[in-house]
């Protein structure tokens, strides 16, 4: 077995020595040889003793150092985050290793758990950040003193500031001006800790990019400081979309209306100039007017004073009909007025006329310097860009709208240009669909002459029609009186033997001249202008005077009567025996169309403005598709009717201004008459 | 003996012409309606028909029409008080128009007149 060095060592060191001094005392006791060299032994073997001890104590000393170094710096390691500790080659087993070795596994513990909550962490921040990163909303938080301390990439983009570079700043430093609205907002937030959201702002940073946007304001509160925070909604867009499909119905719309073309084309406008539109500053419209394209309409602020008035006024312009007139008169009057009072001859130059007659649009960049423009142009638009684009319909052009962005100065980019374009066209077509219904309107007005020059001759073929009636009516028994005298005349030869036969014919002679009499009466009434005695009368006491006329009719028929006269009812100025006839003929058709043991029922009501009669029977009804043909002169389903009844009845309830209808009702009609009462 | 058939609605005027008529040596019929008419037609020969337009239950337009097409060859006359139809016999294929007058000559003669010619 071969001794390693160091036990050879430690036993030189702790054992030798302790040998040596056993065996001087030893020799010390049982011998005498201890003399002067044994003084000299003992102290020899004193001083490595000591050497010993200084030895071991130097030693002691530096291996304690070394471990609590160690452990000092473990501790310090961990406490700097770095938990995995060095593994140490142990050369002495005592409880300041232990103590290292406890601290070391406890860092690796710490280390795992360490590593597992930043895992969840590191999740969480990625999560969070996709959140943020994912949601279309622009995002911003404000400190106390409504600086910037953090603005999404998205926002900075869309508003084309640098991420890192806004952070400090203020929003009255990033936009153009701030919506008062929104500074209010901000402040009503800080100010009660509640959130609020403000619709619809208009945002306009400094660098000329706008938005229409929905703005959520809350606060948060880190570390005792309110901060704001501002999650901002682009609605652009979607309002663009909406306000188009509004735009267009409401354009539609106003010519369903009859409306002035004034409001189309600012309807049209202000799709040019709102912010939820094309945002232009302003617009002006031309239109061809014969040999002439003419300023029709023009909108847009007149000053910068105006513009920012428009634009931190409550809410982006929503469309409204009402109003439009009121803000017509509100903004841009000098504008307007200078646009109405323009108007070019067709064989000019100009650029307007260019961008009409090519049908192309004509972006301006620098209307001060460019050599195509005429001085009069230049001081009519008095801005240096500006685009015109032609209104088309098909393949003609039929005007074309210029607009500019004079107050805010936001340079026009060939996409709004493209967008105008698009917008002019539907423009164009809602303007010439305007000129279409205004034509088609002209022609409607033609057709309803042309018709009413028809119903007039359609009258003419009436009084034809009328008149072959009437001849009808008159021959029939005229014929059978002329056939009986001539038999009375050849029977008059032997007066004695015909005697009888005479006495007849001359009888039937009577009858039938009767009837013609008759009938020719009732033409003449219908003919003739009626003269009225008008007095105030009681409908009630006129329908009962009838009812009892007709009396022996009703028992005979065994019809039942259903009578309800309002009582007080107000009186009526009228024809009393007029008004008797028509409540007789109505009841008089109502009998005949009514079977044996059928109701006729008779109700009197008014109104504020009328006296009403109701007349119905359950009688066969009216087998027409109006029944109200059965008002008709000359319309009869009875064979020995004239036709006349019913004609009559109108004809005096018309001379009353009042009106008679009749429907059919599930057994039976009803007649009904308003007659109105003195104003 | 020559048989004709009278349908008429006016009572009078139907008995006048009978008796008018049978002077001049016809046996007449006689229909109140459009509807007689053609059922008397059924069941009886008759050399000719004199025929009224306005009618109840069924009009001399519509009997025209039901008669003719049982028999094609029975002469008809149209006695009418209407007289703005009379351009319109020739569709309603009947023989002849007459407006009714007091003076029953025309009719007279209109039914020799139809006589003879079919005769031959």
């Amino acid at each position: 077995m071969k001794i390693r060095k160091r036990t050879f060592y430690r036993l030189l060191l702790f054992v030798l020595p302790d040998f040596l001094l056993a065996l001087f005392l030893v020799l010390f006791f049982f011998t005498d040889l201890v003399s002067d060299f044994s003084i000299i032994m003992l102290g020899l073997i004193l001083a490595l003793l000591f050497a010993r001890s200084i030895i071991y104590f130097i030693k002691s000393w530096f291996f304690y150092n070394k471990r609590v170094n160690l452990i000092t710096n473990a501790l310090y390691d961990i406490k700097k985050g770095k938990f995995i500790l060095p593994k140490i080659e142990i050369q002495h087993d005592d409880e300041l290793t232990d103590l290292y070795q406890e601290i070391r596994t406890l860092g690796k513990h710490l280390d795992s758990i360490f590593t597992a909550q930043k895992d969840e962490i590191d999740k969480f921040n990625d999560v969070y950040n996709s959140i943020i990163f994912s949601i279309s909303s622009y995002f911003m938080v404000l400190n106390e003193f409504e600086k910037i301390v953090f603005a999404t990439e998205n926002f900075c983009n869309k508003f084309q500031f640098d991420q890192e570079d806004i952070k400090g700043k203020k929003i009255d430093d990033i936009f153009y001006f701030v919506n008062a609205r929104l500074k209010g907002g901000i402040r009503q937030v800080r100010e009660t800790g509640d959130s609020i959201i403000l619709e619809k702002t208009h945002l306009l940073s400094i660098n000329k990019v706008s938005i229409i946007s929905d703005i959520k304001i809350s606060s948060i509160s880190v570390q005792g400081r309110r901060e704001i925070i501002l999650l901002i909604d682009d609605v652009t867009s979607k309002l663009r979309k909406d306000y188009q499909i509004s735009l267009m119905s409401q354009i539609s719309e106003s010519i369903q209306h009859d409306a002035e073309i004034e409001r189309v084309l600012y309807t049209i406008l202000t799709g040019v100039t709102s912010g939820s539109g094309l945002g232009f500053n302003r617009a002006i419209l031309f239109l061809v007017d014969g040999e002439f394209l003419a300023g029709k309409m023009a909108v847009g602020p007149d000053s910068f004073e105006e513009a920012i008035d428009i634009w931190s006024s409550v809410q982006v312009n929503e469309l409204n009909h009402s109003n439009v007139d009121s803000e017509v008169k509100k903004h841009g009057i000098k504008l307007l007025e200078k646009v109405l009072s323009t108007k070019y001859s067709l064989k000019e130059d100009n650029i307007f006329i260019r961008s009409y007659r090519k049908m192309d649009s004509i972006h301006i960049y620098d209307s001060w310097t460019d050599p195509s423009l005429s001085p009069e142009t230049v001081s009519f638009m008095d801005v240096k860009e500006f685009v015109v684009v032609p209104l088309i319909v098909g393949n003609r052009s039929i005007g074309v709208i210029a607009a500019d962005n004079k107050f805010n100065q936001s340079p026009i980019s060939n996409d709004l240009i493209e967008l105008l374009s698009i917008f002019a066209s539907q423009a164009a077509l809602s303007i010439e669909s305007y000129d279409n219904l205004a034509n088609v309107r002209k022609e409607m007005q033609k057709i309803q002459e042309r018709q009413e020059a028809i119903v007039e001759s359609e009258k003419m073929a009436a009084v034809g029609r009328i008149a072959a009636h009437i001849a009808h009516e008159i021959r029939n028994p005229l014929v059978t009186m002329g056939g009986y005298a001539n038999r009375i005349s050849q029977l008059a030869k032997d007066p004695a033997r015909s005697r009888d036969k005479i006495v007849n014919a001359a009888e039937i002679i009577l009858k039938e001249s009767q009837r013609l009499e008759r009938t020719l009466s009732n033409v003449m009434d219908f003919t003739r202008p009626a003269k009225y005695i008008r007095e105030f009368n009681n409908i009630n006491d006129v329908i009962s005077d009838t009812i009892r006329l007709l009396k022996n009719l009703f028992l005979e028929k065994k019809i039942v009567v259903d009578l309800d006269l309002k009582g007080d009812i107000p009186l009526v100025k009228s024809d009393f025996n007029q008004m008797k006839q028509v409540v007789l003929n109505l009841i008089q058709n109502c009998i005949d169309a009514t079977t044996p043991g059928g109701r006729i029922g008779i109700f009197t009501d008014s109104d504020d403005e009328n006296i009403i009669i109701r007349i119905n029977d359950t009688g066969s009804g009216i087998d027409e598709p109006d029944p109200n043909i059965i008002f008709e002169p000359f319309f009869t389903t009875k064979i020995t009717g004239v036709g006349l009844g019913l004609a009559i009845v109108k004809k005096i309830i018309k001379d009353h201004n009042g009106e008679i209808t009749v429907v059919n009702r599930e057994v039976g009609v009803e007649f009904t008459i308003t007659l109105p009462l003195p104003a | 003996m020559t048989r004709l058939l009278i349908v008429e609605d006016e009572q009078h005027q139907r008995e006048l012409y009978a008796m008018e008529l049978q002077d001049e040596g016809y046996e007449v019929d006689q229909a109140a309606n459009g509807k007689e008419a053609v059922e008397m037609v059924k069941s009886n020969k008759y050399d000719m028909v004199i025929m009224d337009i306005r009618m109840p239950e069924m009009d001399g337009i519509e009997a025209l029409g039901k008669i003719l097409s049982r028999d094609k060859k029975i002469p008809i006359i149209i006695y009418t008080a209407y007289s703005n139809y009379k351009s319109n016999f020739m569709t309603w294929t009947a023989d002849a128009y007459v407006t009714k007058s007091s003076n029953l000559e025309e009719l007279k003669d209109k039914i020799k007149e139809i006589l003879v010619s079919r005769a031959v």
